[in-house]
């Protein structure tokens, strides 16, 4: 179901995911790793200045509704130019909740982060 | 072409590096006029790996001295050293409540003894000396104060370019000067490859870029007119630009150069056309020079130095394997990520002859090599001709900044190399904003 849904954002996208190739079922590092890692970096240290380190981060730590809306939504869940970095996230709305979900667990319950999981049925209700 | 032959970069430069001391020693009496040129071009540079200096952290090639000019000055990015002795560093963000650091060593040990902030309630990255004037800038205005005899300026700055529009990426309106009371600011784009949303999978670029009518370029200015507007009073002189905080004015071959921070992810955005290994060398970090109506390309077009042409920007129905037509080939292109944050041509003549002519380019070094090594936090020299041609391979002028290599994460890098300035005396200065931001001094001491 995931590699299918995966498909189906990926051509809706008008682009192809190598990643949707491989057989392994997705887990919330491999997610990670496909879809953020390239700006808060495979260890979460994110990019002095430009983007930000996961590492003790309020929002993973705090109620999840702050990282999922932080994943579905980008910089616009903090308000255009709030933040102290310089670069602009992106929405991953295109995710499916359960993609979303496992994400979320990942960064919460890593990079020294104790903010505990995240269910699909938590991201559904956020969705605008 | 030159970018396809030295495309290859470290491997002949390790060759340069060894024959050109020897061939020196040997044929320096007869050698013709011509000869002697080519050997003034071969800048051997600092080896890869070589040893830091234990106390400034850096290496340095042989015959050249460093010292920590000055340590936590704060979030320092471009430097100018002027003619009063003193040296001045725009801070990006203020340090108690100032925007502005002010260095000056009295005693001549190469360490800065007296150090002042001043600009209230400014921050930004630009700063400048002309005519007579100290020149900073924000994100949103560019201002000059007469230059004092000795220390901080005083009294309000008078706007001398403004209008430009707020934004967050690629904000920086660092600018330089010609010979010609012309000033030229760099306009970035408030985006990676003018995708419809921004940084998002899939997202096809918009054509027009709408992004192209007030960013992405170079706009010129009159530099001693107040109170200029970007669109009603500045010249776009270059279009095409993502974002050139490596920018200045070549006085040897009396032209506007600059080296661009190419843009981000194509492995994470196309990966069925480009390998992570691809993704990290690519696109280039294009070095140019610039011409007024100039066109680097961005966002239609990137450069390949691998391929030595410029390809259609995946956003655009490239696939990484078609050329295109719209855009100018760079000088040179470097490998990607390296973040050229600044750039500089010196005018005097206290540094070896075959230092002399060519860019010094400060690069911040890559966050987005992932998950491949971080790369590049170093100071470059590329040797340029007297027509400001490149005139051979570029080598390292300084490197060791981040620390222990390999880098894997950026912000394990200790320091990254930002401005450039030349002193009244021919010394190099180098800062880092990392690390509560520091100033070395780089002298040439001799054999």
């Amino acid at each position: 179901m995931k590699v299918i849904s995966l498909i189906g954002a990926a051509c809706l996208c008008a682009a192809f995911s190598a990643s949707v190739t491989a057989q392994e079922p997705q887990t919330g590092k491999s997610l990670y790793e496909e879809n953020c890692a390239v700006c808060h970096q495979y260890d979460g240290g994110g990019v002095p200045f430009m983007q930000p380190e996961l590492f003790g981060s309020k929002r993973a730590n705090d109620p999840k509704g702050g990282v999922i809306d932080m994943i579905l939504f980008g910089s616009a869940a903090e308000g255009a130019g709030q933040g102290e970095f310089s670069n602009e996230m992106p929405g991953f709305d295109f995710l499916t909740n359960k993609e979303i979900a496992l994400i979320a667990t990942y960064v919460r319950t890593n990079f020294e982060n104790n903010g505990g999981a995240v269910t699909a049925d938590d991201v559904q209700p956020r969705r605008k | 072409m030159k970018a396809n032959i030295f495309g290859a970069g470290l491997v002949t430069l390790a060759l340069v590096g060894c024959s050109a001391p020897e061939e020196a020693g040997h044929d320096a009496q007869q050698a013709t006029q011509e000869a002697a040129k080519e050997m003034m071009m071969s800048a051997v540079g600092v080896a890869d790996g070589a040893a830091v200096d234990a106390e400034t952290g850096i290496s340095l090639p042989a015959g050249f001295k460093a010292t920590i000019f000055a340590d936590t000055v704060g979030e320092v990015r471009h430097i100018v050293a002027a003619d009063n002795g003193w040296l001045y560093g725009a801070l990006r963000r203020s340090m108690r409540g100032m925007g502005v650091v002010a260095l000056r060593d009295t005693d001549g040990d190469g360490v800065a003894d007296q150090r002042e902030y001043f600009g209230e309630s400014i921050q930004g990255s630009g700063i400048g000396v002309h005519n007579g004037h100290l020149y900073f800038s924000t994100d949103t205005a560019i201002m000059r104060w007469p230059l004092p005899e000795s220390g901080v300026p005083t009294g309000e700055p008078t706007i001398i370019a403004e209008g430009f529009v707020s934004e967050t990426q690629h904000a920086s309106k660092n600018f330089t000067f010609d010979d010609d009371g012309n000033m030229y600011v760099n306009v970035g784009a408030p985006s990676n490859a003018c995708m419809t949303e921004m940084r998002k999978k899939g997202s096809p670029g918009m054509r027009p870029c709408p992004i192209l009518e007030k960013y992405a370029g170079i706009w010129r200015f009159d530099a001693d007119t107040p109170n200029q507007d970007q669109m009603a009073d500045g010249h776009r002189y270059t279009t095409g630009v993502r974002n050139a905080l490596a920018l200045d004015w070549n006085p040897h071959a009396n032209a506007l150069y600059l080296a661009q921070h190419g843009r981000d992810q194509f492995a994470s955005f196309f990966p069925d056309m480009y390998t992570n290994e691809q993704s990290a060398e690519l696109p280039s970090e294009e070095f140019h020079r610039l011409d007024d109506g100039y066109d680097v390309g961005w966002p239609y077009s990137y450069y390949d130095h691998l391929q030595g042409e410029r390809m259609v920007m995946p956003e655009y129905g490239g696939d990484g394997k078609t050329v295109s037509t719209e855009g100018e080939k760079p000088l040179f292109g470097f490998p990607g990520h390296w973040a050229p944050n600044g750039m500089m041509f010196l005018h005097g003549n206290a540094m070896p002859a075959e230092y002399r002519k060519g860019a010094f380019i400060a690069f911040h070094g890559s966050w987005n090599r992932a998950p491949l090594p971080q790369q590049g936090y170093r100071v470059v020299y590329l040797p340029l001709d007297d027509d400001g041609a490149v005139a051979g391979d570029w080598v390292t002028f300084a490197n060791g900044f981040a620390g222990p290599e390999p880098v894997m994460s950026p912000r394990n890098a200790v320091h990254r190399p930002m401005g450039l300035a030349e002193g009244p005396d021919g010394a190099i200065y180098i800062s880092s904003l990392m690390s509560a931001g520091r100033v070395w001094k780089v002298t040439y001491e001799g054999n």
